[in-house]
């Protein structure tokens, strides 16, 4: 069977992506599943931190390169069924990256033999970023309940919907959603409330996309959260979505605060090992249940408990 | 709102039409927190008038989907395609008072015209022993029917019509029989006391024949 490939994003950097790719990966295979993480995260590779390995010379590069497989970098982790790949530290050229290779690299990923592959990328909406999003099986975000975060995270949202639509509109079309965009954006919201709504009018568009993502909507993760309020944000940002653009995302759960994962980085030991029954992992382990089991298995869960 | 306008109040709670009432609250719960001022979710999204204007929008929909009689009148009426409705809140909440009318049922006057008869009244109050035929002929007298008192009364014509027959088979314990009497002779314009014992003297010794 073929491995499930997750992606994890964020709109902006520093908000948790490599802490909950890292974590998600190590809840699945305690789980039972065997699970490969792979670090693209091209400007701040460190999911080898966060699993407390060291550095070596084994690592992405050399498949961007073309020299070797994945399957060959995947190294092991003193966690079981858990594999890793480590992400480019050794270059100080930036790659250029093609979308082809994007493309390429989820169509390798979901050859291998794995469970679930999880991709961390790095931070940002950057053309490459959005193309792995778009073919993957899960798509993640995370931000904090920053206003900073959040609004990029629209702004991720937002991105994702314009590439997309550039490709399934006629050229006429994405001229005009271009041209829309911004006065959308500032004129008065009476009537219509949902960009889509608005582009409707115009034709030359193509939805199928919006209607795909209605059984796999985008799942949207808070992390750091301090408060109830913060949790509730899940709630308010999936709502903002619908009623701006009609654009499906799913709130998967909120992640604690909690200072037992920075000292746990410090340490060098990943604080789902290291403190396996606090209610970080608790949550966790959740999100891992909810994601990981099929969608017919929940709509028969769901049937029976109703 | 009216019916065929763009929006349902569903998608605007963004609920399916066939969640759980409590799921209605919950929905309503978050959108107000969302939509009212300061909740970072909304920052570069929506103006703060913008905003409001969707709150106004959301307070509506939950005046509606939040009792469950207007929800089920708005199904409804949504449901019959082609018409046009008046669905909003002051329009259901009217309607809803006409359809399910939850007041008691108003007792229509008990005074009934009869022509006074000065002989008829006489004799009545020279009646000693009052046994289910007088009581019959008072009735007829001053023009009520067998509904009509039972209605009054609230006990049932098949009862009073037992009674004026004074027949013990078809009637419950003497202490109920006592109490209809009592009623009925109240309605009548006559001496209960009076009527209730000489009524119960006959009905007790009816009862003992069988």
């Amino acid at each position: 069977m073929a491995a499930k490939v997750w992606v994890v994003g964020a709109g902006k950097g520093g908000v948790g992506k490599t802490f909950f790719t890292s974590s998600l990966g190590i809840t699945l295979s305690k789980l039972g599943f065997r699970v490969l993480l792979i670090d693209f995260d091209l400007a701040g590779a460190n999911i080898h931190t966060s699993l407390g390995m060291p550095l070596n010379e084994n690592n992405l590069s050399l498949y961007l390169e073309g020299k070797t497989n994945l399957n060959k970098l995947a190294q092991g982790t003193k966690i079981p069924r858990l594999s890793y790949i480590q992400g480019v530290w050794n270059e100080w050229m930036a790659h250029d990256l093609l979308k082809k290779d994007c493309k390429q690299l989820i169509e390798d990923a979901r050859r291998l033999n794995y469970d679930f592959v999880l991709i961390d990328l790095g931070p940002g909406a950057s053309s490459c970023h959005i193309d792995m999003f778009r073919n993957a099986d899960e798509k993640i975000l995370v931000t904090t309940p920053e206003p900073t975060s959040i609004e990029k995270t629209y702004r991720f949202i937002e991105a994702l919907m314009c590439h997309e639509l550039r490709e399934s509109s006629t050229k006429e079309a994405y001229d005009f959603l271009l041209k829309n965009m911004k006065r959308y954006r500032s004129a008065e919201k009476t009537e219509h409330f949902s960009f889509r709504k608005y582009l409707s009018s115009h034709p030359g568009f193509s939805f199928d996309y919006f209607e795909s993502f209605k059984q796999t909507p985008v799942r949207l993760a808070i992390n750091c959260s301090r408060s109830r309020q913060d949790q509730d944000l899940g709630f308010s940002i999936k709502s903002v979505c619908t009623k701006y653009y009609d654009f499906p995302v799913d709130f998967i759960g909120s992640i604690d605060f909690d200072n037992a994962v920075w000292q746990s980085i410090r340490n060098r030991e990943p604080v789902l090992i290291e403190k396996p029954f606090t209610p970080l992992a608790g949550q966790y382990l959740t999100i891992a249940k909810m994601l990981s089991t099929p969608t017919e298995v929940l709509t028969n869960l769901y049937r029976t408990a109703v | 709102m009216e019916t065929g306008s763009q929006f349902s109040y569903y998608e605007i709670l963004e609920i399916s039409p066939h969640c759980p009432q409590h799921e209605i609250t919950t929905a309503y719960e978050r959108m107000r927190q969302t939509y009212s001022g300061g909740n970072p979710a909304i920052y570069t999204m929506f103006t703060e008038a913008e905003a409001r204007e969707l709150l106004k929008l959301v307070e509506e929909a939950y005046s509606v989907l939040g009792n469950k009689t207007l929800r089920a009148l708005y199904d409804e009426k949504v449901g019959q395609v082609g018409k046009k409705f008046d669905l909003s809140f002051e329009a259901l909440q009217t309607e809803s008072k006409v359809v399910f009318n939850e007041s008691p049922k108003k007792v229509t006057s008990a005074k009934v015209e009869y022509k006074v008869d000065a002989d008829f009244e006489k004799e009545l109050k020279e009646i000693a022993s009052w046994d289910g035929a007088q009581l019959k002929k008072v009735r007829e007298y001053k023009k009520f029917s067998l509904e009509k008192i039972s209605e009054i009364t609230k006990v049932s014509s098949y009862y009073i019509n037992a009674i004026e027959n004074v027949d013990p088979t078809n009637l419950p314990a003497p202490v109920f029989v006592r109490g209809y009497v009592s009623q009925i002779s109240k309605v009548l314009g006559l001496d209960e006391k009076k009527v209730c014992d000489s009524y119960m003297k006959i009905f007790k010794e009816k009862l003992g024949q069988k």
